[in-house]
């Protein structure tokens, strides 16, 4: 697994390099603009708790992003017959790669959380976006869960637009909720962030809510187990 | 002494003193400016101090692996880093399930010893589906605390335990690196950390306290990442254990007359009542880890 893994960083190693400095950069704007503007920044007035929110967000955007790029290595013939014939395995290649992302989005949530640990104390403990990390590692956790098996099925193009499309099904179904359900906490709020986290914190949704990362911990898992079934499914095809 | 291990006390020595240096030296000067203990002071801004000094004093001792690697040029083999589930699932569910188990024990034991007279709804009338969601989403966010218990367990099981169990017999060597770590918290112990200062025979009663404890946590934590040979199941449970013990339990599910109760209670003694049941898992911990060696006697 360990030859494996280093075949996946040296072979991404640019991304893997892209990724680390995206996630820096991030990083780095949220740390400035905090030491810059103190504790003005997360007034209500500024909104600058959605900002470092979103640069978060931002940074745990890329390694999804270039995932992609770690299936499309290995999208011939050659490719699949070469894992077939390792000693791992279909499983091992597609474990590591499994491993691989996850390891990134490790390396992420660390900078991040070092990040917060110093804005934290810039703020003087007005601020931390530990949970808030979490949960954003788990949806990123989870989206990747839900493209992998598909990227492996249909090739990195088909299972980016299969990811999108999902997406776009749980944005429609936040829409449907938005135009038709009962709202009123939000539309009732002059600060819709602080409404939206004083409804999570609500006894209603908090539950479902804590359970959603041991889901996305599960999902992965999940998924690996599938992505190796249908990688072989793939490979066994392409020998015929 | 053979070469071989002179060359290993050498790098332990260095690793100690990477590892001891930073918080000795730090905490002193902290007190110094602040005029008060860190951990116990009343300056608002000391509690943010006190939390950045315990999010980066922990991650020193994997600071400290790392520098004297590199140092004493031992090179990177056996550093506990690689994930081994096969055969091993046993120890890392016990690594995820005892601490969470231990938690809610010792909250039933406070109930039991220190509020008699009070039911068990009645002392923690908040165990509801909001407040499950609550320990849940803390137990979830654990995963960013993961990181610094990963810089100790990285330094202490990961870099220490081997060189002692190099040196020593096993029941030495966890007794010794136990007490060892104990020591590495005294500057945090005497600046109020865990015991607060108020307490009989402080500074001494809570380092030796501390030593103790180590001892008992150093049993399991070396057992589980010996028998797995990774470091992340022994993180895991440091990870755990600093996030979601029986005294945290207690803030989230206590009514306020059982947190009170519990606040009126000597540090000492709200101690020995919360490492019950880590000393029970520690003794189980140390016949396991030692039995392989009665085995190989017996077989000799």
């Amino acid at each position: 697994m360990r030859g494996l893994l280093y075949k996946n960083f040296r072979i991404n190693l640019s991304s893997f390099r892209l990724n680390i400095i995206v996630t820096l950069i991030c990083c780095g704007i949220a740390v400035i603009c905090c030491a810059l503007n103190g504790k003005d920044l997360i007034s209500e007035e500024n909104g600058g708790t959605l900002m470092l929110l979103l640069l978060y967000y931002f940074a745990f955007m890329m390694p999804s992003l270039t995932s992609n790029l770690l299936f499309e290595a290995d999208e011939n013939k050659t490719a699949s017959a070469f894992a077939m014939s390792l000693p791992q395995g279909g499983k091992g290649h597609i474990e590591s790669k499994y491993w691989y992302i996850l390891i990134q989005f490790l390396i992420v949530l660390f900078i991040s959380f070092l990040t917060d640990t110093v804005i934290y104390g810039i703020l003087g403990g007005a601020f931390s976006a530990t949970a808030l990390l979490a949960m954003i590692f788990s949806w990123r956790l989870l989206l990747s869960a839900i493209e992998i098996p598909f990227v492996i099925r249909f090739g990195s193009q088909k299972g980016i637009a299969i990811k999108g499309l999902v997406i776009a099904f749980i944005a429609m179904i936040l829409l449907i909720y938005l135009m038709f359900g009962n709202i009123s906490w939000l539309i009732n709020s002059d600060d819709p962030l602080k409404a939206l986290m004083n409804w999570l914190n609500c006894g209603k949704v908090l539950f479902p809510i804590s359970l959603f990362p041991f889901i996305s911990c599960g999902a992965y898992r999940l998924s690996c187990k599938i992505s190796v079934k249908v990688f072989r499914e793939g490979a066994e095809n392409y020998e015929q | 002494m053979s070469s071989k291990k002179k060359l290993t006390v050498k790098r332990l020595v260095i690793f100690l003193v990477i590892s001891f240096l930073p918080l000795s030296m730090l905490i002193p000067i902290l007190w110094a400016v602040y005029g008060e203990p860190l951990y116990s002071g009343k300056n608002e801004q000391l509690a943010v101090i006190s939390y950045l000094t315990g999010v980066f004093g922990m991650m020193v001792p994997a600071v400290a692996h790392l520098i004297t690697r590199l140092v004493t040029k031992e090179g990177f083999d056996n550093t506990y880093l690689g994930v081994h589930f096969k055969g091993k699932e046993g120890y890392w569910f016990a690594a995820m399930a005892v601490k969470l188990i231990e938690g809610w024990a010792g909250l039933f034991l406070l109930w039991a010893v220190f509020m008699k007279g009070t039911a068990f709804n009645e002392a923690y009338p908040n165990i509801n589906m909001q407040n499950m969601g609550a320990y849940l989403l803390q137990l979830a966010a654990s995963i960013i605390i993961f990181f610094p218990a990963f810089g100790e367990e990285w330094g202490w099981r990961g870099y220490m335990m081997p060189k002692l169990l190099e040196l020593m017999p096993k029941p030495a060597a966890v007794i010794v690196g136990g007490i060892i770590w104990g020591l590495w918290h005294a500057p945090l112990t005497i600046a109020g950390h865990n015991f607060g200062t108020d307490y009989p025979g402080y500074p001494f009663t809570g380092i030796l306290m501390m030593c103790l404890f180590c001892v008992l946590m150093n049993c399991f934590l070396t057992l589980v990442t010996e028998k797995t040979r990774s470091i992340y199941p022994a993180s895991f449970i440091h990870m755990i254990n600093n996030s979601l013990g029986a005294a945290i339990l207690l803030t989230v599910f206590g009514s306020e007359t059982a947190i009170k109760k519990v606040q009126e209670l000597n540090s000492i003694e709200l101690f020995f009542a919360m490492t019950c049941f880590t000393a029970m898992t520690a003794v189980i911990s140390f016949v396991l880890f030692i039995k392989k060696d009665k085995s190989k006697i017996e077989s000799i």
